[in-house]
């Protein structure tokens, strides 16, 4: 009999909990250099390369190659990794491996399932995809305060730069600062990529909020993981006398960045800020005006960073009630001093819940959004609609504390009737007819196959090629793919359209709708659309619900010219070699919840193409006039009157993305 | 002639602006009664011109002004108010006489301080300028390989890429010599200027200067706005939400960069550019061959850091434009006011009010001088062809209240910087000065320019539309006052002192 073998759960790594500027300063040196617990990886090359990511620190700005790190090494292993230091590039290697697999550890934990990359879309509309495996990271791409990541290259590139100092305590003046050792940089980048791989679309700016969403959501993924670290919980606790409301470095972002070029904006103001008067932390007030008023992506995407974290301290303060209650003999009024050991460890134990909470619920939340133009109301539903799948009873009303965060901000979703919980969540959609139910159930039947097929695979390469081959087929397995079926099946089905709002009837090409690549059997054609992120959702909540959903998204573009900030007609797609200013792409899409225990769909989402009151009527398809002229309006003027200096001068505009859009973002 | 009437005192000043292109080129005359007095000119350039295009221009300029010049003012070096001085050098160096030549103190080379600031911005000029240079080159050489291919949409990506390098190299244009290869320093229409023009004799002027009694000027006062005097003013580029007209982020940094592109071109001194030790280094590894392969090109990153030059042109634009010599001209009877801002943004808009005017009488109402000077001014020449900080919103358009104002803009679309389009004009700031000025708002060139967004209000019938708010009377005089030439060769408008 051998030896069963031991594979260690985790790698662990030293690093900075936040960046280096904490490690210089007295009282924060000792909980700014923490142990990161990575998922152990039995493959990990030098680089590190590992499953995930591939690090290359090759610094084009001086033409040089660095030694790539062997965390495989004995003497690292024996001593958690390198030591922290900003002159040691391979302790930059490590810092960013850790941080960006942490990261990628939450997504797989909160979603349960692994993170796919972005597959690298081709010219050649039959072939349509490379699969990506690996993230490619440079630590030292760029000599500017910037980092970003390139949706282009499936790529981080971060940067260095000259530090300019409004506080030259802090920084030694014309030192360099890398980008790369600020876990809150780097977090926020890859979460920038992990989105990009659940929600590609999510790069076209088709309204105020989508980059702006883009942005939030990675900070708010950098700011929770935080709450991770026991040490610094502990720490700000105490100093805080558990009111996380008030200023403690768990609610500020990248630090060192924003004293080191005077103020990264939107990062550090997102929750409060000096006043200018008092000189006092204040935190931000809600005036309940914000969304109506704030365009511009960063500052528009602190509000919805602000509405989470609001959430998020409602919810602690909940937790921690009957605690203060004990420790005061109910007055509620902490005695002066200190705080017990005790009480801080055990408000520590609750903050660190409700920050874990928070962050799958946000995390979560992404299963259930439209795959194209949403907005931060859409966010919402998503999110009580994730919430209420998996928590039938919303026993410490979390639900409410984010709808009342949202509310204050302003932040109302389209289209409702009222605002409720009940309401919020996405699960009211009329009865289908027993035809298309009786379709529904087929579908969901494959699904299931599907589901089976993939459920225990931890391979991601076989779980992208396995999902691919259920979207678009295999004529050698005899597997009608989903395409196929969903274009078959519903072709001239009046009701799918209605819940989709997409276009499956014989006149697509009118409705300027390509016709797809594909033929089907005997030779049929349908439009074209895409099918996105075939995902298993399967999930147990804390009270032992069981979700057991898949779920997939649908998009579809429809070609539209304009006059006069008017619709014009459709033009086609296929001829057009460059698109006139005058002409742009709608998106249209929805994402499609199949619930496997009843075996019929269960939410569906949906940014409609066509004019879905109008079909209701029984008029013909046509698109939706309104949703034309909006994404119109947005991208020809109110969006291009919040475009940076940087944007407007080198720039293509909205309509063109295509050229590094989170680098633009960032200047 | 028995009345006590001082015939000598300026009545009125017609301003003509020479329609060449986006950029500069003013020639203002004074008058007393119908003796023409005093003949100052602002600035000679154009984005973009041949020679026998610009020569017509300037040989009208040289008739019209008699081949003399009392007063020869350059604002600041930007290809757009000094390059047709290059182009036509001769038209200015022969048969042509300048009294004399007023610059920005920052102009003023001897001063060991500004000697010092010249080669360190210098630097980051030439850096601009290799940095556009290879960028070009870096972008064409993808497109021939066609590194984007196989990949969705790899012709706009690389439009995209192609027009970022065109923006590059048109801020490079506008601060540095012709470069092909190699980087020969400041801009020749400036040296050309300074060196056989003036001949090295120029008054450099300061904020808070005011200059009376010139010569054949009776009653006209200047007062020098700016350039500021602090750094940190010349380095604001925008004031923020309500400050200028729209919100910009702070574009720092920029050295590292800089530095790497100077040392990569010289080849020489690497050593002080680099982050790290030299013995992490090496030249073999497994990360290297992974970067290597061949069908992995399309993820490297080699030229991707070029494209940090935009924020080092934009800061170097900002603090070029803040150099201007901004100049208030003021009719003392009548205290009416002409502003010739040159193309200063929100920094120096903003130290204006900050200036320390000595001997000026106190104003009424306690308001500090510049903002009386701001809404006594009758004419005001638009700074930096109508983009969005080149105008200050608070410290500036919001105060000039003067019914009689009047704007002229040196902006033509026909001949402009590729990505300048998207920025100019701003409209928030050009419905601003339309119902300020009841429409008397003139243009170089206002064809193919649109009130909004997607081309559907033309520019002139907006104007037009404006200029309804006048009253008879007002457009009368304006009618008077306004003359646009026969084929767009100049537009002027009098000035009633």
């Amino acid at each position: 009999m051998s030896i069963p073998n031991k594979i260690p759960p985790f790698r662990r790594l030293r690093g900075y909990a936040f960046d280096p500027s904490l490690s210089l300063r007295g009282d924060t040196a000792f909980i700014n250099n923490i142990v990161y617990n990575v998922p152990w990886e039995s493959n990990l090359k030098p680089g590190p390369i590992g499953e995930y990511v591939e690090i290359i620190d090759f610094d084009p700005t001086t033409g040089r190659h660095y030694v790539p790190l062997n965390l495989n090494d004995v003497n690292l292993l024996a001593q958690d990794g390198l030591e922290p230091s900003e002159s040691n590039p391979q302790f930059h290697q490590q810092m960013t491996y850790a941080v960006v697999m942490t990261t990628i550890s939450n997504f797989e934990t909160a979603l349960g399932r692994k993170v796919l990359w972005a597959p690298r879309r081709l010219e050649d509309r039959g072939k349509y995809a490379d699969y990506v495996p690996r993230l490619r990271i440079y630590p030292h791409a760029l000599r500017e305060a910037n980092a970003y990541y390139s949706p282009q290259k499936k790529g981080l590139l971060f940067g260095y730069f000259e530090a300019r100092p409004a506080n030259s305590t802090l920084h030694m003046p014309n030192s360099f600062v890398f980008t790369c050792l600020s876990h809150d940089i780097i977090a926020h980048e890859v979460t920038h990529a992990i989105l990009d791989g659940l929600h590609p679309s999510y790069s076209e700016a088709s309204n105020a909020d989508v980059l702006a969403f883009h942005e939030a959501f990675a900070d708010i993924v950098a700011l929770f993981q935080h709450f991770t670290f026991p040490e610094v919980l502990k720490h700000q606790i105490a100093k805080t006398r558990g009111d996380l409301g008030a200023q403690n470095l768990l609610g500020e972002l990248a630090q060192e960045f924003g004293s080191a070029i005077g103020g990264y904006g939107s990062l550090r103001d997102a929750i409060g800020k000096i006043d200018p008067v008092t000189k006092q932390w204040k935190a931000t007030e809600p005036s309940g005006e914000e969304y109506g008023n704030i365009m511009e992506p960063h500052q528009r995407g602190s509000i919805l960073v602000s509405a989470v974290f609001e959430a998020f301290i409602t919810i602690y303060k909940n937790r921690i009630k009957d605690l203060l209650r004990m420790a005061t003999g109910g007055t509620g009024v902490l005695p002066q001093g200190e705080l017990h050991p005790d009480l801080v460890n055990r408000l520590s134990t609750e903050a660190a819940k409700a920050a874990k909470h928070v962050l799958n619920m946000c995390i979560r939340a992404l299963d259930y959004c439209p795959p194209v133009d949403i907005t931060f109301g859409d966010y919402l539903r998503a999110i009580i609609t994730a919430d209420s799948a998996l928590m039938k009873n919303d026993v410490r009303d979390y639900r409410l504390a984010f709808i009342d965060a949202f509310r204050r901000r302003g932040i109302y979703p389209q289209g409702l009737k009222t605002f409720s919980v009940e309401s919020l969540a996405l699960n009211h959609h009329t009865p289908l007819s027993p035809d298309t139910s009786k379709l529904m159930e087929i579908l969901a039947d494959f699904l299931k196959e599907y589901r089976n097929n993939i459920m225990y695979e931890s391979d991601r390469q076989k779980i992208y090629e396995e999902s691919k081959k259920y979207i678009t087929g295999r004529k050698d397995e005899n597997i009608q793919g989903l395409h196929e079926r969903i274009n078959i099946k519903f072709e001239d089905n009046k009701e799918f359209q209605q819940l989709t709002g997409l276009v499956f009837n014989s006149n697509w090409e009118e409705l300027g709708i390509r016709t797809s690549a594909k033929t089907y059997k005997d030779g049929a054609i349908g439009p074209s659309f895409q099918i996105q992120n075939l995902r298993v959702v399967s999930r147990v909540g804390p009270d032992g619900n069981l979700v057991n959903q898949i779920v997939f998204s649908l998009v579809q573009r429809s070609a539209v010219e304009m006059e006069n900030g008017a619709f014009k007609r459709h033009f086609d797609p296929a001829g057009t070699e460059e698109l006139k200013s005058s002409q742009f792409f709608l998106f249209g899409g929805c994402t499609m919840v199949f619930d496997l225990d009843t075996m019929a769909l269960k939410h569906i989402v949906s940014k409609p193409l066509l004019d879905t009151a109008k079909l209701k009527k029984g008029m013909p398809p046509e698109i939706d006039k309104d949703r034309i002229e909006r994404q119109y309006r947005y991208q020809q003027e109110e969006g291009v009157m919040h475009l940076s200096e940087h944007s407007l001068y080198f720039g293509s505009g909205l309509q063109n993305k295509m050229n590094e859009p989170f680098s633009f973002l960032h200047h | 002639m028995a009345k006590a009437v001082n015939t000598k005192k300026i009545t009125h000043a017609v301003v003509r602006m020479y329609c060449m292109g986006t950029g500069d080129c003013f020639i203002i005359k004074f008058f007393a009664g119908k003796k023409e007095c005093f003949k100052m000119m602002i600035d000679c350039g154009v984005w973009s011109g041949k020679k026998e295009h610009l020569t017509t221009y300037i040989e009208d300029l040289k008739s019209y002004v008699d081949n003399s010049i009392d007063l020869l003012v350059v604002t600041h070096e930007h290809a757009d108010h000094v390059s047709v001085f290059e182009t036509c050098q001769e038209l200015f160096t022969k048969n042509f006489k300048v009294k004399q030549t007023w610059m920005g103190w920052s102009e003023d080379d001897r001063l060991s301080k500004i000697k010092k600031w010249k080669t360190e911005h210098g630097e980051k000029k030439k850096a601009l300028a290799m940095a556009a240079e290879r960028l070009e080159k870096t972008v064409n050489e993808e497109e021939e390989k066609g590194v984007t291919k196989p990949g969705l949409n790899n012709k706009q990506i690389m439009g995209a890429r192609k027009h970022f390098s065109l923006s590059l190299k048109s801020f490079s244009d506008l601060h540095v010599q012709g470069v092909a290869g190699n980087y020969k320093g400041a801009l020749e229409g400036m040296r050309i200027v300074k060196k056989e023009i003036a001949k090295d004799k120029i008054e450099y002027l300061y904020p808070g200067n005011i200059i009376e009694d010139l010569p054949g000027l009776e009653g006209v006062k200047f007062y020098v706005l700016g350039p500021p005097e602090k750094w940190g003013e010349v380095e604001e580029e925008g004031g923020g939400e309500g400050e200028s007209y729209t919100h910009n982020k702070e574009l720092k940094g920029g050295d590292a960069f800089a530095a790497a592109i100077l040392s990569d071109s010289a080849g020489t001194d690497t050593e002080s550019i680099l982050p790290f030790e030299e013995f992490y280094e090496t030249k073999i590894s497994s990360a290297i061959d992974l970067y290597k392969e061949e069908e992995n090109a399309w993820r490297n990153i080699d030229n991707e850091w070029l494209f940090s030059a935009g924020s080092l042109a934009l800061r170097i634009n900002s603090l070029t434009n803040n150099l201007s010599l901004a100049l208030a001209i003021e009719f003392e009877d009548s205290k009416r006011v002409m502003l010739f801002p040159g193309d200063a943004e929100y920094g120096s808009w903003c130290s204006w009010h900050k200036i320390n005017w000595e001997g000026t009488a106190t104003v009424e109402d306690g308001k500090h001088f510049t903002q009386d000077l701001l809404r006594r001014t009758v004419f005001y020449k638009v700074a930096h062809h109508m983009s969005h900080n080149g105008t200050a919103k608070r410290l500036g358009l919001n105060m000039m209240e003067n019914k009689d104002l009047a704007a002229m803009a040196t902006l033509d679309y026909g001949v402009i910087a590729p990505g300048w389009d998207s920025t100019m004009p701003n409209r928030e700031m050009l419905s601003e000065l339309l119902r300020k000025t009841k429409g008397k708002v003139m243009i170089m060139n206002d064809n193919d320019l649109f009130f909004d967004f997607h081309g559907q209000e033309p520019l002139p019938a907006k104007i037009e539309e404006a200029r309804k708010k006048m009253s008879t009377k007002e457009m009368a005089a304006f009618n008077k006052a306004y003359n646009r030439a026969p084929g767009n060769l100049y537009v002027e408008y009098t000035v009633k002192a």
